[in-house]
């Protein structure tokens, strides 16, 4: 008897079930906010929400990637404020549109190198590097603009930052994030480098010794997210048409709760893009209520909060009793 | 069950009856872990005053009698006595507390900690003692390094000696005891001769003083020396216990090996092909020196030794894994140098590594990923995996190999040791190497995988394959081989044909019975001794050295901030800026301190910040509404917001086991959003609280801010608690060895739960002196503070990775920080320029650090080498 190539319900259905399980939560939530929060469903409000995660979506995708190889990058919000500070200055400089959009990239991706060197030449953790990325990126943004703003745009990014698509409820500045996001998904799943990304994530030492270039690897991980915090600093200039040192303090964090309620395990070689977008929308439609029901910033931030902790508080439970019953069930049958 | 029942059941067993002498015994003891049989039916006992050796090849279950006695397993069947009485040791403590001692082969020590407090960490009547009294423990220790011979400084971290010398510290800790039973496993496996002889001149004198003992090792001089009993292990089962003067070694190496080679190997007549791999005076650092060998295409050379000789180095020398010091390796007549194992994989080689859970398979991943991963790029169809190509990749080398599967999708943590091996053969095979190395294929695998794997081997090399077969299991290497060599101790014995070798000549060779005469001449058992007395003593170097080094750094640093800026602006000098500065430095250092507190038990709270912002509203707040409770209970409050913050952070963390850095990140946001809706978009100003208040920080005596003495008075009590009571030095054995911690039976989760409540409470206190400094309180109290009080932790020296840290340093790093930000002010600098600075700091700090670690790792290498 041949064997089958299709999936046992083991291990599949053990993640089906987070997905699963934040599937609904995200469904109900949405649920409750179309019926009792006024005004959630206005094209203006959904707009309005898809509009406000713009960055955040961007940078969630290469965030779940590092942390799934067992990295982490805090400086993804500095680095969004200093790309934006560059590309206000070049712009201010009169540099063509296009020339400003492709060095601000470039710098992105300097930047995410920088944090690379240091963590695979050096060896130093990523925690403590991407910290001090954290502060010395944003400090560079004060360095160049101080305390003040570049306000004058071309046209065609500002309404690049306004403008919906079509007459749809969708804005053009998450249209960035609708073309990654598959990319990013194909390549974490169906590809090489995706695969040795989880092997790295998974078991460092066996992916060293199956011949995987690690460093390389890690490298391009913190140059990728250097270069999306770039295109997120492009978008968030382009929706408040300001460049300053000061956008998107915090960020960081949002994004790192929104990967780790997405599944991403916090050891490494686990968790899938699929959970991550549905935390997305998830966290996305909580803030939104919120604010709607003029409750503000910090408060929500309680919440999120919470519902980071109890998540996990959750997950680890379950799949404790679910090792339980594993071992429950598998010893009978046990080759 | 007492006495007289035990020996009733030996006498109706017909096993050797109890003898009075002695003190510990295993009697019928069988143990099996999973499908293994480990032992089975052992039986065999210590008596006061004689020490019995106990041999057996790699696998007869030495070590696992070991742990038995140990206390770390219990037997399946079967008992442990202690002077004639069953018992059952739930633990390690267990067995300690019966008055067995037991000196480990991989000892689990702690190396940040001090060699002194290594010796005496997690024993009971450590434990009783809460507070350490340095003098006293200090004379202790000497005692026991001299009595080992160790020459160090006690003082000095256990990580500044070398591998030998951490050895002998095991030991040392295992005679600290003053113990009736002693447990020696392997315990001369990387010492010195020299070592060695000062080890038995101690058991000799534990012999007078009526110590039983066991010892467990290889090299039959060593044990013909010192046993005056031998029990033979063989395939887990006692095949003879026998006094050393009447076992003759021949006997011993007839009855360890004993078995007759009845399983028929497949092998096919050598059909030498071309040269494939030549390895000419190949030498790596202290691992193995001087190996020379050739490989044709074809052959099957096999590698024989104990385990610890160098095989397995050699093999990763080959691999690309590691660097070689010295010699040359050359493919099809080219040299070679590999610098990784892609590099490797690309002239053909492949290696099988023997640790398959570690280093062959990803757990997490299903067959089908983990056969691929060797060959993912040619499993791709126009740059996409495709799943198809992936286990036409892999499924001839699994059908080859007879794999019971269900399903590819099937995740390896479900398979058998011998299916899992079997899908680490397919994902080495489908690289199609011509070089194939195999580290102990056959390791932990049952019979009929066994010769399915034997029988692709065979095949293999029939097809022209080279390849190199690493094993402990003598008849697979006499069965399987063309050729073998022997390596003991890092250097290349024996070498012998397949027609001329025997069991007994390659046990021989491996454990040095007779010096051979095919071994080199120069059998190295002087030089390290030169090496080792030349050298000063490096513990001492290295200790003391470091710590004054990392402190001077800073101070030299701050220094180097202070005298540009006060040459500018001679106002930083000023008393008022002075005083300033201080007060900073003291609101800083208290909740710097709670971090380390955190972060030395390899844990973060990113929740400080805000916990402080919230206790500093409570504290404004209640004062302000109700003055009666006056400063002292305002405090109080204040700290108890902070503790049940801390309590809750460590709760989840501990109980609901999810790590650090969730957990705080998301009360981090809880406690601020808390600290948002008490305050209700308010804030509490200096004219609205009690003068006592805003005077119990800035009032002075003797000119110097109450802030500053309250600041100081905690730093020195936080000192002296992590320095002197047990609990302190816990908190950095947890960091340093977490599982060591729990071996040694330090209660991980209650410690971790009171550093994170402590970290809550000093938050919590500072919180109060903060409102009390500040004055106007509102709900962005200490906003983005979290950046600045890590960053002075990690510039002070403070390790993430826990088990190491200074409050020393932490008070420098915070003054360092706080230097840079007043001179920055003062200097006219733009203060948003300070952000980019603090994070330019930390990197220098944590850059140079890793530099500097580097170095001195490099130095002790060489020094020993």
């Amino acid at each position: 008897m041949s064997p089958s190539k299709k999936p046992t319900p083991t291990l599949i259905s053990r993640f089906a079930s987070w997905e699963g399980f934040l599937a609904l939560i995200t469904l109900g939530v949405l649920l409750a906010a179309a019926l009792f929060v006024p005004n959630f469903l206005s094209t203006f409000n959904i707009s309005q929400a898809i509009a406000g995660v713009s960055e955040r979506a961007l940078i969630v995708l290469p965030m779940a990637l590092l942390i799934i190889a067992r990295e982490i990058d805090l400086s993804v919000a500095s680095t969004l404020a200093l790309t934006s500070v560059i590309f206000g200055m070049l712009i201010q400089a009169n540099v063509p549109l296009g020339v400003s959009l492709s060095l601000t990239l470039i710098a992105g991706a300097a930047l995410g190198a920088f944090n690379g060197v240091l963590v695979t030449r050096l060896k130093l953790p990523s925690l403590v590097v991407t910290l001090g990325t954290l502060a010395m990126f944003r400090g560079i943004g004060y360095i160049l603009l101080g305390s003040g703003s570049v306000n004058i745009f071309p046209d065609a990014l500002t309404n690049f930052g306004i403008d919906n698509v079509l007459d749809s409820p969708l804005p053009w500045t998450i249209v960035p994030f609708l073309v990654l996001a598959p990319i990013f998904a194909i390549v974490l799943q169906k590809t090489p480098t995706g695969r040795r990304i989880y092997a790295i994530g998974g078991s460092p030492e066996t992916a060293r010794y199956s011949g995987i270039n690690l460093p390389r690897t890690i490298l391009l991980l913190f140059v990728t997210s250097g270069i999306t915090s770039a295109i997120a600093g492009i978008v968030f200039t382009a929706r408040l048409a300001n460049a300053r040192a000061n956008n998107a303090v915090g960020l960081e964090l949002d994004v790192i709760t929104i990967v780790l309620l997405g599944g991403v395990s916090v050891f490494g070689g686990k968790g899938k893009l699929t959970g991550v977008l549905l935390a997305l929308v998830l966290i996305a439609t909580i803030r939104n209520c919120l604010g709607l029901m003029q409750i503000g910033g910090d408060a929500q931030g309680t919440v999120i909060g919470l519902l980071l902790i109890t998540s996990l508080l959750i997950s680890n439970a379950a799949s404790r009793m679910y090792d339980l019953l594993g071992v429950w069930l598998a010893t009978p049958k046990r080759e | 069950m007492d006495g007289t029942t035990v020996a009733a059941r030996a006498a109706a067993t017909s096993k050797p009856t109890f003898d009075s002498r002695a003190v510990v015994s295993l009697q019928g003891a069988t143990k099996v872990f999973g499908g293994t049989v480990a032992i089975a039916d052992v039986s065999f006992d210590l008596r006061a005053g004689d020490v019995l050796a106990l041999l057996g090849e790699n696998g007869a279950g030495k070590s696992t009698c070991v742990k038995l006695l140990a206390g770390v397993h219990q037997p399946t069947a079967g008992d442990v006595l202690v002077e004639g009485q069953v018992r059952r040791f739930s633990s390690p403590q267990d067995s300690q507390r019966s008055g067995i001692a037991v000196m480990h082969q991989h000892p689990g020590l702690f190396p940040d900690l001090s060699i002194a407090e290594n010796l005496f960490i997690g024993f009971e009547d450590e434990k009783a003692h809460w507070l350490i009294d340095p003098r006293k423990r200090l004379a202790q220790a000497r005692g026991l390094i001299d009595l080992v011979g160790l020459d160090c400084d006690p003082r000095a971290p256990l990580s500044s000696l070398r591998t030998s010398e951490q050895q002998l510290v095991e030991i040392a800790r295992a005679l600290s005891r003053n113990a009736r039973v002693i447990i020696m496993d392997e315990p001369t496996a990387a010492l010195s001769q020299r070592e060695v002889e000062r080890l038995f001149a101690v058991v000799a004198d534990l012999r007078a003083h009526d110590v039983a003992m066991m010892f467990v090792g290889h090299r039959m001089d060593e044990i013909y020396r010192i046993a005056d009993r031998i029990a033979v292990l063989r395939d887990g089962r006692l095949v003879a216990t026998e006094r050393a003067s009447e076992l003759s070694r021949d006997r011993a190496i007839q009855l360890m090996v004993g078995r007759s080679l009845d399983g028929l190997y497949p092998h096919n007549p050598q059909q030498a092909g071309g040269l494939a791999l030549s390895v000419s005076h190949l030498s790596q650092g202290e691992a193995f020196q001087d190996v020379s060998f050739d490989l044709r295409a074809g052959e099957i050379l096999g590698f024989g030794g104990l385990v610890g000789s160098g095989r397995t180095e050699v093999a990763r020398v080959l691999f690309g894994i590691d660097q070689p010091s010295a010699g040359a390796i050359s493919i099809d007549g080219q040299p070679v140098q590999f610098g990784s194992a892609k590099q490797a994989m690309a002239h053909g080689l492949a290696y099988v590594s023997e640790d398959r859970i570690g280093q062959s398979l990803v757990m997490d991943f299903a067959i089908r990923a983990n056969a691929s991963l060797t060959v993912l790029d040619q499993a791709t169809r126009a740059g996409i995996l495709s799943p198809g190509r992936e286990i036409a990749l892999a499924e001839p080398y699994l059908e080859r190999l007879r794999l019971k599967f269900s399903s590819y999708e099937q995740p390896v943590g479900a398979l058998s040791g011998g299916n899992q091996q079997k899908v680490v053969l397919s994902k080495w095979l489908a690289t199609r190497p011509r070089i194939l190395i195999l580290d102990e294929p056959t390791q932990g695998i049952d019979v009929q995988t066994k010769a399915d794997v034997h029988a692709m081997i065979a095949d293999l090399a029939s097809q022209g394959m080279a390849i190199i077969l690493i094993s402990s299991e003598l008849p697979e290497l006499l069965g399987m081989c063309d050729r073998m060599i022997v390596l003991r101790e890092g250097r290349l014995v024996a070498e012998f044909s397949r027609s001329e070798a025997t069991q007994e000549k390659v046990i021989r060779a491996a454990t040095g019975a007779y010096p051979t005469s095919t071994a080199p001449a120069a059998l190295a058992a002087s030089a390290p001794d030169e090496a080792v007395t030349a050298s000063p003593p490096i513990a001492e170097l290295q200790g003391a050295r470091r710590f004054a080094h990392r402190e001077l750094g800073l101070v030299a640093a701050i220094a180097a901030v202070v005298i540009p800026v006060v040459l500018i602006n001679p106002r930083m000098l000023s008393p008022i800026n002075l005083t300033s500065l201080a007060m900073d430095l003291a609101l800083l250092t208290i909740v710097a301190a709670a971090q380390m507190l955190v972060l030395i038990t390899r844990n973060i709270d990113l929740s400080v910040a805000s916990t402080i912002g919230l206790c500093a509203y409570g504290a404004a707040s209640v004062i302000h509404a109700h003055p009666g409770i006056g400063v002292a209970g305002a405090i109080g409050l204040s700290c108890l917001i902070g503790l049940a913050c801390g309590l809750a952070n460590g709760l989840v963390v501990t109980l609901g086991r999810v790590p650090a850095i969730v957990v705080t990140l998301g009360t981090m946001s809880v406690f601020r959003g808390l600290d948002s809706l008490w305050t209700g978009g308010k804030q509490i100003s200096a004219d609205q609280v009690p003068q006592e208040w805003l005077d119990m920080t800035s009032a002075k005596i003797l000119g110097v801010p109450t802030v500053v003495l309250i600041a100081l008075l905690t730093i020195v009590v936080l000192a002296l608690a992590l320095r002197s009571l047990t609990i302190g030095r816990e908190l950095f054995a947890i960091g340093s060895n977490p599982s060591g911690a729990r071996l040694v039976g330090i209660p991980v989760e209650r410690r971790v739960l009171l550093a994170f409540a402590i970290a809550g409470l000093l938050a919590g206190f500072d919180g109060a002196l903060w409102a009390s400094r500040y004055a106007t309180v509102d709900a962005r109290v200490a906003s983005g503070y979290e950046l600045t009080v890590i960053a002075s932790v990690v510039v002070g020296g403070v390790a993430i990775r826990g088990g190491a840290g200074t409050l020393i340093g932490v008070v420098l790093g915070s003054l360092m920080l706080l230097a840079i930000k007043n001179g920055l002010t003062l200097v006219r600098v733009d203060p948003l320029w300070l952000q980019g600075v603090y994070g330019l700091v930390i990197l220098l700090a944590v850059g140079i650090d890793s530099v500097v670690a580097r170095r001195a790792a490099v130095s002790i290498k060489r020094a020993v080498s």
